[in-house]
Parts: C-alpha cells; sequence; structure tokens
C-alpha cells in the first residue's frame, strides 16, 4: 500500500499546487481586474466611512465637508456641501451607492488621505489616533461662480473662465445643475430616487456640460481659422483684402454660402473678424485646405481630450475626413457642419490668443494641504498645447480687441481695460429660427497678458441673428470678468 | 528519541501560541489602535488548552507524532482570532467568539477523549459494521422529522434542545472507520480481476456491491439533504481507501465513470447545482444575487493582494458565512497571499505528516485508516478553498479547524487524536523490537 499511499501524497500536493496558483492569479495577477469591476465598491466603501478632506474655493468658501454623524449612525460619517448645485459639476459628489464624481473622484486618494506624501507622514504618529486626510483648495472662486449662476439665470447655458496664464480654472457653471446633497445623503433610496429624478430630465443636470458637452462653436470658431491662415503664411494682417460680397459658393457645389442677414462685407483679416464675415472665412478655408485647417484646429486642442484634473472631459472635434468636400470645408471654417467644442476648449481658444499662443493645463486644484494646512502637493501649470506663434498670437490679439471696441463684441468691452472678443451665433433650425449665443474673450490691464479669458454659451435662443451672441452671451461674459479682475487686485 | 518528539510538539505549540497571540494583538490595533487589554489572559487560556492537550499526548501516547498537534493548533488559533474579528464587526455578533471558545475546549477534551479510550487503534477494526450502522444513522438523522432542521437550504442539521449539530461530520470520520475495516478484510478478494466490462478489469461483480452502495448514498446525500461538499467528500474518500487497499488503477477509473455518471445525474435532475455550475464559470451575471458571496469572496482577496490590508482592517464581512464556509477569503483579504499560502502550507504539512503516519503504521488497518483521515482533511480543504478561488464549483463546507462551527471543530479533533493513535502504536510496536534485536 505504500505505493499508493506515495501517490496519494503526490495527488494532494498537486491539489494544493492548483490552489497556489489560483490564489495568485486571484490576489496578485487577476486583481486589478477584479477592483477596476463596475460591481466592486469595496474602495468607495472603505473610504465613504473614513473622515475626508475639506473642499475649499480660492476664496475660501467650504463647498464640501465631512460631518460627524450623530452617535448610533450606520457611518461615522456624512459628506455635505453646503453651496449646493453652486459647484456640483467641478466638485461632483461622493457617494456609496451612486459612486463619485467630479473632483471628490478625481483627487479621492488626496482627500482620503492615500497618497504617499500624506501617508509618509502618517507613519510618523503610527500610534496615534489621529487621521490624516488632505484638503482641497481649487482653482475655482466662489465669487466669480455666483456671477456666472445669477447672469445666466434658468437659461440652459454654460460659462468657463479661467487665467490664460496659468490654465487655472475660475468658473465653471452650467444651468441646470442639482444638489450633490441628494445623491450623497446616507439614505440611499432616497438617493437613488433623485438620481432617477435627475436622469429623467431631459436637460441633463447630472452632466457637466462645461466640459463633457459639445456644441457646434459658430462663429467663435473664426479666430481658429484665422490663425490657420496666419499660420499657413497665406494671410497676413493686411493681406489678402476679401471682396465684398454677399454670398461665396464654393467649388463642386451649386448652393452658395451666404451671410446674416444677407448683408455685404469683405476687406482684410481685421475687417473680416470685426464682422464676423461667413463669405470671407468660408473662402478662406478653402483656400488654406484640409491638412492645415486640421492642423492648427488641432494644435488648438481639438480632436484631443484636454488633460484636466477632471474625469472623464469630452473631445472637441474637428472633422478630418473631408476627403476634398470642399463645401464641407468651407462650413467647417465658419464653425458649422460637424465641428463642435465644449465650452471648455472655447475658452481654451481665446486663452490661447491672450498667452502668446501657449494653452495651459486646465485644471480646477490650486494645492492639497494636510490637517495643518500645510500644502502637501501643489500642481505647477504646464503648457498643453502651442496654438500659434507668439507672432501670431499678437496679430490675433489685436483683431479680437478690435472685435470688442467696434465689432460684434461691443458689449464685452470693460473701461480701463484691454479686453478682446469673438461672438458666434449657431444655428440650430429655421422654423423657428434657433441658436446657440456664443462669446468668447479675455481681459487684462493695456499693455499686459490678459488675466481671464471666458467662454459663454446660451443654448438654443430664439432668432439666428450675428448680433445674438454678443446680446444675449456678452454681458454675462463682460460680468464675470470684471468680477475676475477686481478680485486679482487689478489685472495682478 | 520519544522525548524529542514530545519537547518538538511543546516548542511548536509554543510557537503556535505566541503567533495566535500576535494575530490577535494586531487584531485589537487594526479595530481601534490598542492592544486588547486581555492579551495576557488571552495567551494564558490558548497556552492552558494546548499544553493540557499536548500533557494528555504526553501521557496516554507519548511516541506519536509531533506536529500534527500544533499544526492543528495553530490552525485553530488563527481561525479564532478571525472569528473574533469578525464577530466584532458584525451589527448583531458577539456571540460567535465564546462559542468557538467553547466549542474549542470541547474539542480538546473530545481530544483527549479519544486518545484515553482508543488505546489501539487496531481494536476498532472489528466494529466494522457497528461503524457503518452508525455511520448511515448519523447521516440520515437530519432528515428524521422533529430533530432534523434545514439550514442556508441543506437539511443536515438536527436540534436537541438549544444544541445545533451536523451529524454528518461525525459520520465522515465513522465511515472512514468503516471503509478502513471492510477494506482490510476484502482488499484480496477485491484486488482479483475476474470479470471483464469492455476495458475495466473488475472483481467478481459480488464484491463490487459497497462501491455502488457508497455511491449511492453520497448520491442519497446529494439528493435529500443537498450538500452537495459532503456527498463529494464521501465519494472520494470511499475511492481512494478502495485504491489504496487494492493498488487497482481500475477503482479510481470505475470510480471516475460513477463520479461522472453521479454529476450529470445531479446536473440535470436539480436546478441547484445548474445554478452552482453556472455561478462558477460566469459569476458576473448574478453578482447581486446567486453569484453574490463568491464575486464578493474574489474582491476580498483582490484587495488583499500579496501582503492583505493586516487583520481587521479589511473589509469582510461584506462576505455572507464569512465566519465558516468562507473564513479562508477574510484570511486572504487580510494577510493576503503571504497569509493565505502560510494556512495552505499548515494542511500540506497535516497531510504530509497524516500520509507518513499511514506509511509507518504497523497493521493494513491502520494504514488505511490513516490515508482515509488524512484524504478527508486534504480533500475537504481543497474542496472549500477551491471553491472559494473559483478553481471548482463552490460546495460548501467547512474548513478543518479554522471554520466556525462546533461539529466540525469537535470532529476534527477527533480525528487528529486517531492519527496520533496510530503513530504512537506503530512506534510502541517498533520499539520493541528493537530492543529484542
Amino acid at each position: 500500500m505504500s505505493n499508493q499511499i506515495a501517490k496519494l501524497g503526490v495527488g494532494l500536493l498537486a491539489c494544493f499546487l492548483v490552489l497556489f496558483v489560483q490564489l495568485n492569479r486571484v490576489t496578485v495577477f487577476g486583481a486589478q481586474e477584479l477592483k477596476d469591476n463596475p460591481v466592486n465598491n469595496r474602495s468607495i466603501l472603505r473610504d465613504f466611512d473614513a473622515p475626508r478632506g475639506t473642499i475649499v474655493t480660492a476664496d475660501e468658501v467650504i463647498v464640501a465637508r465631512s460631518e460627524p454623524t450623530p452617535e448610533g449612525s450606520r457611518f461615522e460619517f456624512a459628506r455635505t456641501y453646503p453651496e449646493g448645485d453652486l459647484f456640483a459639476h467641478t466638485v461632483g459628489y461622493f457617494s456609496l451607492n451612486l459612486g463619485a464624481t467630479g473632483v471628490e473622484d478625481s483627487y479621492n486618494a488626496e482627500l482620503a488621505g492615500r497618497t504617499i506624501d500624506l501617508s509618509f507622514r502618517s507613519l510618523d504618529d503610527l500610534f496615534v489616533d489621529r487621521d490624516r486626510v488632505g484638503d482641497v483648495r481649487l482653482t475655482l472662486r466662489a465669487d466669480v461662480q455666483r456671477v456666472a449662476k445669477d447672469l445666466l439665470g434658468e437659461r440652459q447655458g454654460s460659462v468657463v473662465a479661467l487665467d490664460p496664464r496659468s490654465g487655472e480654472l475660475l468658473a465653471m457653471w452650467s444651468w441646470p445643475s442639482f444638489d450633490p446633497n441628494a445623491l450623497a445623503t446616507q439614505d440611499f433610496s432616497a438617493a437613488n430616487d433623485a438620481f432617477a429624478l435627475f436622469q429623467a430630465d431631459e436637460r441633463d443636470p447630472l452632466l457637466a456640460k462645461t466640459y463633457r458637452e459639445r456644441f457646434f462653436p459658430g462663429s467663435t470658431f473664426k479666430v481658429v481659422t484665422a490663425a490657420a491662415g496666419l499660420a499657413s503664411g497665406e494671410i497676413t494682417a493686411d493681406q489678402p483684402v476679401y471682396p465684398v460680397a454677399r454670398e461665396y459658393t464654393p467649388p463642386q457645389t451649386n448652393r452658395p454660402l451666404r451671410n446674416f442677414g444677407g448683408s455685404s462685407c469683405g476687406g482684410d483679416l481685421f475687417d473680416i473678424l470685426r464682422v464676423s464675415c461667413n463669405t470671407a472665412f468660408a473662402q478662406m478655408a478653402v483656400d488654406l485646405g484640409e491638412d492645415q485647417m486640421v492642423g492648427t484646429a488641432e494644435s488648438f486642442g481639438f480632436n484631443a481630450a484636454p488633460p484636466i484634473d477632471l474625469p472623464a472631459p469630452a473631445q472637441s472635434v474637428f472633422p478630418t475626413d473631408f476627403e476634398q468636400n470642399l463645401p464641407a470645408l468651407a462650413q467647417a471654417g465658419i464653425g458649422q457642419n460637424d465641428v463642435s467644442a465644449t465650452p471648455l476648449q472655447m475658452a481654451m481658444v481665446a486663452a490661447a490668443v491672450a498667452n502668446e499662443g501657449r494653452i495651459m493645463t486646465p485644471r480646477t486644484v490650486a494645492d492639497i494641504r494636510d490637517d495643518d494646512n500645510s500644502v502637501v502637493d501643489e500642481p505647477e501649470p504646464t503648457q498643453w498645447r502651442r496654438a500659434v506663434s507668439a507672432e501670431h498670437a499678437a496679430v490675433l490679439r489685436q483683431a479680437m480687441v478690435e472685435v470688442a471696441e467696434r465689432g460684434t463684441a461691443r458689449n464685452l468691452a470693460i473701461p480701463g481695460f484691454e479686453v478682446g472678443g469673438k461672438t458666434g451665433t449657431a444655428q440650430l433650425g429655421t422654423d423657428p429660427p434657433r441658436s446657440h449665443a456664443w462669446i468668447i474673450g479675455f481681459a487684462g490691464l493695456p499693455g499686459q497678458p490678459p488675466s481671464v479669458a471666458v467662454a459663454v454659451i446660451v443654448e438654443g435662443q430664439p432668432g439666428a441673428s450675428e448680433q445674438t451672441g454678443g446680446q444675449v452671451a456678452a454681458p454675462i461674459a463682460k460680468a464675470v470678468m470684471e468680477t475676475v479682475l477686481a478680485a486679482q487686485g487689478g489685472g495682478a | 528519541m520519544i522525548l524529542l518528539r514530545r519537547r518538538t510538539e511543546l516548542g511548536l505549540i509554543v510557537v503556535g501560541a505566541l503567533i495566535t497571540a500576535g494575530a490577535y494583538a494586531l487584531a485589537g490595533l487594526g479595530r481601534d489602535a490598542e492592544i486588547p487589554a486581555n492579551l495576557v489572559p488571552f495567551l494564558g487560556i490558548v497556552l492552558g488548552l494546548l499544553v493540557t492537550a499536548h500533557l494528555a499526548v504526553r501521557r496516554l501516547a507519548p511516541d506519536a507524532d509531533g506536529i500534527l498537534l500544533p499544526l492543528a493548533a495553530l490552525l485553530n488559533g488563527i481561525g479564532y482570532v478571525f472569528i473574533v474579528r469578525l464577530d466584532e464587526a458584525q451589527a448583531d455578533g458577539g456571540r460567535l467568539a465564546g462559542l468557538q471558545a467553547m466549542w474549542t475546549a470541547v474539542g480538546i477534551g473530545a481530544f483527549i477523549a479519544t486518545l484515553l479510550f482508543v488505546r489501539r487503534s487496531r481494536s476498532l477494526e472489528r466494529y466494522r459494521y457497528t461503524f457503518a450502522a452508525i455511520g448511515l444513522g448519523l447521516l440520515l438523522l437530519p432528515l428524521l422529522p422533529v430533530i432534523g432542521r434545514t439550514i442556508n437550504g441543506s437539511r443536515i442539521w438536527i436540534s436537541i434542545g438549544p444544541a445545533n449539530f451536523q451529524p454528518g461530520e461525525a459520520a465522515k470520520i465513522v465511515l472512514a472507520l468503516f471503509f478502513a475495516g471492510y477494506l482490510v478484510e476484502r482488499r484480496e478478494l477485491l484486488a482479483l480481476s475476474t470479470f471483464r466490462l469492455g476495458p475495466l478489469h473488475l472483481p467478481d461483480p459480488k464484491h463490487l456491491g459497497p462501491i455502488l452502495l457508497a455511491w449511492g448514498v453520497s448520491l442519497g446525500v446529494m439528493t435529500l439533504q443537498k450538500d452537495l461538499g459532503s456527498s463529494l467528500l464521501f465519494f472520494v474518500l470511499f475511492v481512494v481507501m478502495l485504491w489504496v487497499a487494492t493498488g487497482r488503477v481500475t477503482y479510481l477509473t470505475l470510480g471516475g465513470t460513477l463520479f461522472l455518471a453521479g454529476a450529470t445525474f445531479a446536473y440535470t435532475q436539480f436546478s441547484h447545482v445548474q445554478d452552482r455550475v453556472a455561478v462558477w464559470l460566469d459569476p458576473w451575471p448574478v453578482a447581486d444575487d446567486e453569484g453574490y458571496q463568491i464575486v464578493e469572496a474574489s474582491f476580498a482577496l483582490a484587495d488583499g493582494g500579496i501582503a492583505g490590508t493586516g487583520i481587521a482592517l479589511g473589509t469582510p464581512t461584506r462576505i455572507p458565512e464569512v465566519e465558516t464556509d468562507f473564513i479562508f477569503a477574510a484570511i486572504g483579504e487580510e494577510l493576503g497571499l503571504i497569509g493565505a499560502t502560510a494556512v495552505l502550507c499548515a494542511y500540506l504539512l497535516m497531510v504530509g505528516a497524516g500520509l507518513r503516519v499511514a506509511l509507518r503504521a504497523e497493521s493494513a488497518f491502520d494504514t488505511l485508516l490513516a490515508s482515509g483521515l488524512t484524504t478527508l482533511l486534504g480533500v475537504q480543504t481543497f474542496i472549500i478553498i477551491g471553491g472559494i478561488t473559483r478553481t471548482l464549483p463552490l460546495t460548501g463546507v467547512t474548513l478543518p479547524f479554522v471554520s466556525y462551527g462546533g461539529s466540525s471543530l469537535v470532529m476534527n479533533y477527533v480525528l487528529l487524536a486517531l492519527l496520533l493513535r496510530i503513530s504512537d502504536n506503530s512506534v510502541a510496536a517498533r520499539a520493541p523490537a528493537r530492543a529484542g534485536a
């Protein structure tokens, strides 16, 4: 029988080896896949019942904090959002059953105190009963955000303001928004009900449209077309002079492209940008060709997800498959056809012009602090894209200043500051005529680099005239920029 | 040499007790950052229980193997620490830890009693048919009205007064005793092949009765009690013992064929068997439902990674039945791959020691019994850890010595005592021979 016993031993050893191999697969080699499984909410559950850092705005307004719950509650801490819907799209919510969004998601490790910096500190006091969490300070300002909210009112739309020099976002507001307290509540069935209600709303209040929804940019895109012209060398500040025309018929078609209201326009770059001349820019796009247009659009950040520190940013789109379809290229040159952009993207177009052609990496968080209020992590401003050369950016800046001084963006002007802008009206339909009213712009002390850039879209406005953007969107952008300039103490 | 074995045992027991106390202290640190105030009394009680068992072995089986008891003590200790930790983390907890402590004491009592009453393992051989009757009786007990209980879908419990008991745990050992006795008597006949069935060389069909009976009993247990794990365990036990006794591979082939036939029958007849297999192959579509337990166990193991979260720093209480069948997932989460592998190694060493006892046993009955008991221990461990890690379809059995559960713990201590008794007898049998030479 000893022969069989030896074999039995080998057999049982083999069984245990199989277990060991499988154990390695589950705990080590396949572990990441299991952790990433959407069913797996272990990490969020772990963080949910733990202290969590506070989120404050650049102007010291608390927008998210964890408060101890009353004795006997199921969880020790409750997450609350004192400003309600004001920062819902950027700060997001932190919920056990619904997950986390916004800064609550992208800075989860810091807020929970799990980054290497924060945990190494906690080694010092391993035996002291004290929790280390990171507090997050936003670049966003509550005062600017409130102005954006008040002026947009109950109109669907978005406002983005940023500092073109650093990429720091100053305001990101969309209406409709939602109250994150309704989703972060520990009454899970109430949270689920609230979530279902928000989801059922066709205006999609849960979606952060500032950086996750694309719209036709309309004439605001002409800034990019102008940049493409300058970059190609075929267009300068005063050459060529486009003929004054009522309509332009691209090659390959009989269908002419018209100016708004049947008007006539033409002239040099400054002239055509000032009056937002469709015929001239459409012809410019055709003359420059597909490669130049795509190249410049992509150097402005189109067709790439911006490296913002928020989850799931949308890519703005400039088509790359014209295949010599020149009528389509002509339309794309004036921001129509399949061109679409997030409000963030269009704010970055203005910022590129304002910041000598450089687009800085957009971000919402200024620094991370520990509970002694000392900074543990402070991201440095970095350049994301070189949109145009500094020389060409200076020409575009001057052109946009003229638009705000004497063109369609006159409502943007702020006395005592250098202000540039570009309006846009993206037509949605003709019966009844509706359009998105756009404006992009920048402002700063004269002769100094502009210290704020904005993009405002008010969606689905009645009418379709080139004036719409200037009338509807410009006052919001102006007030937002004024608030920023005041907060900066005169542009410092 | 004899004293050396006992000294080794005592030394290992102290090491095991210190590891247990260390784990207990870590659990306290993990829970509320404090070393438990009762750490020293705790260590005292653990040592007291184990030293009592050790002294009993010294007195009653002085020549027995020296590493089986410390390994069992270590596993029991780790299991107990985890049961305390899991119990405290649950809303309605606080009850299991005390019960498990009591069952440990009862288990050690049963261990000593077994050593006391079974002075010579071979003396059990002649009661083989009594054991057969007792074993079948124990298996059938839960099916009786009044005392039989169905818990979690399995009718494997009996209740007498306030106490619940799983007679199947005892039946495993009693049936191993019967198989050993029966096979020793019949092994020559069973090893002859007088009958051919296709490629199989079989003994006279009349000797095949018992294997078919074992198969029928296994199927019956599965059908009537819905206890897949025990059913599988009985069948593997019998086929392995038959093969060890006769050395005929034909029995493994025949056993495998019958197993496949039984498995096919069960799969086609019972929806709960189909569910188990479906969940094993792909638990994700039913992750909120039938697959919840195994999915949560996988997440727990993945969270543990190589080094684990630390005792009382994970969230294993999300797994249903974590203190009993799924305690290995909690160990994997909080002690990581390293700790889980250490537990695996402890079982492997026990299996190795058990087979060594079988090899050196003084009689064929002892050899067969030791092989059978070791197979029970090893295969039961394989079935449950394999189920938790999705190596096999999940069939609920306890993890020997570690899981919460009185019946299982007490009967495993009896199993351990029988192995030690066989080991002691074999050395004692040889010693006079050497002295005489």
